[in-house]
């Protein structure tokens, strides 16, 4: 066990772990932020994204080693700011959403595309979600709803 | 008791890897799956990890009159979008795993966790790169290709760890990159190819073949390669089907759950066939 600090949602967290524990452990069961999902705990659905700084992660490949000292953004941070809002809103009007389950990921990797790229193609749009499953939609009502922000959203500060 | 090592600094590394046999844990996104028990348990390590994600001294891309340096702990995004590196690794890169997955991961990673379905590999043996390992006393320059001997071996001796990443420039080459998988987006490779060429004069001034699932390790034979070097294109376009010959030696898949050993030969081949017939 040692001690290890980093920020979580702009709150400093030290805590006594093991090193080797996944981020997503940590964040779910030490800091009972449950918003952040497990789903296939092997990197492949993207449902357990978070923000390490400024770049998304999939935090049950995260040691938490590896982000000592580093700034995390989850959903419920997230869901705090005004970019949440309009991406929430676009999900909700174009149905980009059913059981939810696959949401805080997709609503992450969508902010941390349109911070870099807030115009993005429809093809890059497809390609930044590319590690997040849905089993639901079928995408393309995620996808419409991204590229309408992307199209209607004006001059929205990422 | 295992022991988890996180050093700050290279050299504080380098001491530990001299004193313990570790893992060594950059991004994590094999090992992590590998050791994974159950949600809410720690992995299962049996025996102690140094974590060198966030190691500075590994972060870096340069480029001198010899080619192109990639630090270690550098990440697969940051080499993807670095204007230093050579097109056919970023085509590589755009294709390996997931964007979160490419945040984490590093290529020094890929080559140690030596799959024989590491895509970034098969680049690298195509671009004649090499490895730079240190270990407290100095460091010493390996070729990827003598320092992958087999799935998941590697010629790294306890005490050292992979510092850079070198690839040689190749600003004449031209390359040709096919990945087969079962979906756009993280998919391990049933079969991979990466292919080379340069054309002089109407002739073939320098071919290279290099293939990635089709055996236990990355399959390039450059005394193949040497033959048909110096040809006509005309003359190489109908040498295709003893190219086909030559490499069938060294392809040599199996059926595992990803795939069937027919349909990897045959697809290899066929991509083999589609390279050389496109070089013009």
């Amino acid at each position: 066990m040692e001690n290890i600090s980093f920020y979580v949602d702009d709150k400093e967290v030290i805590i006594d772990v093991d090193p080797s524990t996944r981020l997503l452990d940590v964040l779910r069961i030490k800091l009972h932020i449950t918003g952040v999902k497990e789903g296939c705990g092997e990197g492949a659905c993207g449902a357990c994204s978070v923000i390490v700084d400024g770049v998304c992660y999939d935090s049950c490949l995260t040691p938490v080693a590896n982000v000592i000292g580093k700034h995390i953004i989850t959903i419920e941070g997230f869901r705090n700011t005004s970019q949440y809002r309009i991406i929430a809103d676009a999900f909700a009007d174009f149905g980009a959403s059913q059981c939810g389950f696959c949401t805080p990921g997709m609503i992450l990797n969508t902010y941390a595309l349109l911070k870099n790229n807030p115009h993005p193609t429809e093809e890059e749009v497809r390609v930044a979600l590319s590690g997040n499953l849905c089993r639901c939609t079928g995408y393309n009502a995620i996808v419409k709803a991204i590229l309408d922000i992307a199209e209607n959203g004006g001059d929205i500060e990422w | 008791m295992v022991n988890h090592h996180i050093p700050s600094t290279l050299q504080e590394a380098l001491k530990i890897l001299d004193k313990h046999d570790c893992y060594i844990m950059a991004g994590g996104t094999d090992l992590m799956v590998v050791k994974h028990q159950r949600s809410g348990l720690i992995p299962n390590f049996d025996k102690d990890v140094c974590y060198i994600a966030n190691l500075e001294e590994l972060q870096y891309i340069f480029e001198d009159e010899k080619g192109v340096h990639i630090g270690a702990g550098t990440k697969f995004s940051d080499i993807e979008d670095n204007e230093l590196v050579p097109e056919i690794l970023k085509q590589i890169i755009h294709e390996l795993a997931s964007p979160n997955i490419r945040n984490m991961a590093t290529m020094a990673g890929n080559i140690a966790n030596a799959s024989p379905a590491g895509d970034s590999i098969v680049g690298l043996y195509l671009l004649d790169a090499k490895l730079e390992l240190v270990n407290i006393h100095g460091s010493r320059m390996v070729p990827i290709k003598d320092f992958i001997f087999g799935v998941r071996k590697i010629h790294r001796n306890q005490n050292e760890l992979i510092k850079e990443i070198f690839i040689p420039h190749h600003d004449d080459l031209n390359t040709y990159w096919r990945k087969v998988g079962s979906r756009a987006a993280e998919s391990i490779s049933k079969i991979t190819f990466a292919g080379g060429y340069e054309v002089e004069n109407g002739k073939v001034k320098d071919l290279r073949m290099a293939f990635g699932s089709v055996s236990i390790t990355v399959v390039r034979e450059r005394k193949i390669e040497e033959k048909y070097i110096g040809m006509s294109l005309e003359e190489l376009h109908n040498h295709v089907e003893d190219i086909v010959m030559d490499m069938s030696k060294f392809v040599q898949p199996i059926t595992d759950q990803r795939s069937t050993k027919e349909y990897r030969y045959k697809v290899a081949m066929n991509i083999l066939k589609d390279f050389i017939l496109t070089i013009e």
